[in-house]
């Protein structure tokens, strides 16, 4: 529904001056300055939690748990036996039995002493979660992709900027595995930037699963939470990190599928690429050609972002070489030892992120975009600003999708 | 493709969970090929609605209202209306009544919202803040007062999703309960920034100023300080 009380993305951010994140935090005093080595004291770490902590979620909490700037106090997980394991996880490297564990998030959130969070759960839950976190006002790191629907994507922007909070998207691979065409773009080197094309693959489907019994330790209700109500089965709910059936990410009431598991890393990386991650296009062009088709996003600034065009290969960048192009430097991580260490950075200095999340928003809009147009097999025109579709009520019927009582945005 | 349409719905008859998903399949194909045929796209609504009326199982009512999201029009509420206070398929007929255009969805939830349980009240506040409508107001302000903080904390972010000054207006003039206070402060806070953006500064600064005034959480006082001083520039 288009709600006519409403402003525009552009003029909300741009009236409201959240364009940026700037607030008070507890200055971080290094220990060293107090002679006990570079481990800044137990009072002035940045005591953190995690919110689902699976495969991606376990990672995360381990990146964090041995980062010295972090005191790591709580864990969250609607699965019994993977709660207590990364619960002994931390304990163990607390030398204590004092980390708690919980089923609700939202329990988690309620403690003052926790300034940040990391989130793993499924794409359905991320942003109630992320939206929930800065609410209660923590920092957020969030696993990608960071939004399952596009009418998500600001609200999770506007509550990181309302709140004044560091929320970083989870993408490393933006900045670590394409620096090479970044680079090359960046520097001027491929002249100005007509095109690149993005090699992506399929998008989730359905599931119609039968009905399992449910592990005793599950509660299968939150892990449902918004998402449509289905029987439990092990294949539904399964993290492994394949799109093509048997997990989660194969189907569509919790994911995008590959477009948005690996267009996240893919397109994001595109983006940064040729520098449009502060836009979304304005057309989205569909391809049907026998059983192939493609899509091509323009965007304002008139630069073609193509996903599997024909005759071009992964991130392939149509340049002007022999034009001038003036240099830009590369952006990089505020700290040494990836994008985890560059969001506790940014949570110390209330500094902007490197996947910042509306980066990371703009980036899932292009997955979510090219599903819808090939859901309808048809073209379609994006206003940004007022995150509609152009004179396409149906399409503007997937922007977002109603939520299970008891959960919203 | 007729045919395997018609074996589509034969199929709905009996699809429960654990059948394939591409027996039902033609369904989605006609949603896209009908788009530009409005007899067919007419059609192929009437048939759905058909189904929501007869006794087949969950899953079939869940696909169903899946089509209607993308297809319904106000023919489709009267069928989809009854289905909001059924524990089971209510959060499904909001999955379409959501999106289908026209007052009639609105109205139609409009009218449950008194009638079901606090749960299924979530839900259908939850949906009728994203329609937006002006109208839901009045049947969404008595639920501020509700005694289960889920139900108030639910109809507080959907005034908050209106957005208007008259949303403002009721969202301040609340006592919320302590449960609550959290969700009527990030409400009154939606409400404010979209009247600052929209360039009514004087409703903006009031709702800041009302928020301030309610003895908020550190953050909540931050971004209401923010806000009182973009008012001032």
């Amino acid at each position: 529904m288009n709600n006519p009380n409403k402003s525009t993305r552009r003029d909300f951010l741009k009236a409201t001056g959240m364009t940026t994140v700037a607030l008070g935090f507890p200055t971080i005093i290094p220990a060293s300055a107090l002679g006990q080595g570079d481990k800044p004291a137990p009072s002035n770490r940045i005591v953190m939690g995690g919110i689902g902590l699976g495969n991606m979620g376990s990672g995360d909490l381990s990146n964090f748990l041995n980062n010295p700037l972090v005191q790591y106090v709580a864990v969250c997980d609607v699965r019994g036996g993977v709660r207590n394991e990364r619960k002994n996880q931390v304990d163990g490297k607390n030398g204590n039995k004092d980390c708690k564990a919980y089923v609700d998030f939202r329990e988690l959130l309620a403690r003052e002493d926790i300034d940040a969070v990391h989130i793993a759960t499924p794409d359905h839950w991320h942003a109630i979660n992320v939206i929930e976190a800065c609410r209660a006002g923590k920092d957020v790191f969030c696993q990608k992709p960071e939004t399952r629907t596009l009418r998500e994507g600001p609200l999770m922007v506007q509550a990181a900027r309302r709140y004044g909070r560091v929320v970083s998207g989870g993408s490393q691979r933006v900045l670590e595995d394409y620096r090479g065409i970044v680079q090359k773009c960046w520097s001027g080197e491929l002249g100005p930037i007509k095109a690149i094309n993005v090699e992506m693959g399929t998008t989730s489907k359905p599931c119609n699963l039968p009905a399992e019994k449910c592990p005793d330790d599950m509660d299968w209700e939150m892990w449902l939470g918004p998402a449509p109500w289905a029987p439990y089965n092990h294949s539904r709910c399964d993290g492994n990190f394949s799109c093509e059936g048997g997990s989660w990410r194969s189907y569509s009431d919790y994911s995008g599928g590959n477009m948005t598991d690996w267009g996240a890393h893919h397109i994001g990386g595109a983006t940064f690429a040729v520098d449009v991650r502060e836009l979304q296009p304005t057309d989205v062009t569909l391809t049907v050609e026998g059983d192939k088709r493609w899509v091509a996003f323009k965007y304002p600034n008139g630069i073609e972002l193509t996903l599997n065009k024909p005759g071009k290969s992964q991130h392939q960048v149509d340049g002007t070489p022999g034009e001038k192009r003036e240099a830009k430097k590369v952006p990089e991580y505020a700290a040494k030892g990836g994008i985890g260490a560059d969001f506790l950075e940014c949570v110390k200095t209330r500094g902007k992120p490197f996947r910042d999340i509306e980066f990371a928003v703009n980036t899932v809009a292009l997955c979510h975009l090219a599903i819808i147009s090939y859901t309808l097999g048809r073209s379609l025109k994006w206003d940004a600003a007022k995150q509609l579709f152009v004179g396409d009520e149906e399409a503007n019927r997937f922007i977002d999708r109603a939520r299970r009582q008891p959960w919203q945005l | 493709m007729s045919e395997q349409l018609d074996k589509a719905f034969e199929a709905l008859k009996t699809y429960d969970w654990g059948k394939d998903p591409n027996e039902i399949k033609a369904i989605d194909d006609a949603i896209v090929t009908t788009h530009t045929d409005a007899a067919a796209r007419k059609d192929l609504e009437t048939k759905l609605i058909a189904v929501l009326k007869t006794e087949v199982p969950q899953a079939a009512k869940d696909a169903v209202c899946r089509a209607l999201k993308t297809i319904g029009t106000a023919a489709a509420v009267p069928a989809l209306a009854p289905l909001l206070a059924d524990e089971k398929l209510s959060h499904m007929a909001r999955y379409a009544l959501e999106r289908i255009p026209g007052p009639e969805a609105g109205q139609a939830m409009r009218e449950a919202l008194a009638k079901v349980p606090a749960n299924l009240k979530v839900g259908i506040s939850s949906s009728l803040g994203v329609r937006g409508e002006a109208t839901s107001i009045p049947a969404l302000q008595p639920l501020l007062a509700n005694g289960d903080a889920a139900v108030a904390a639910a109809a507080a972010y959907a005034l908050g999703d209106i957005a208007s000054q008259d949303a403002a207006k009721v969202l301040v003039t609340a006592k919320p309960a302590a449960a609550t206070k959290v969700a009527v402060a990030d409400a009154s806070l939606n409400c404010a920034e979209h009247l600052l953006a929209a360039g009514n500064k004087g409703a903006a600064k009031i709702t800041y100023e009302k928020v301030l005034a309610s003895t908020p959480s550190k953050q909540v006082k931050d971004a209401a300080t923010r806000g009182v001083a973009a008012c001032a520039k």
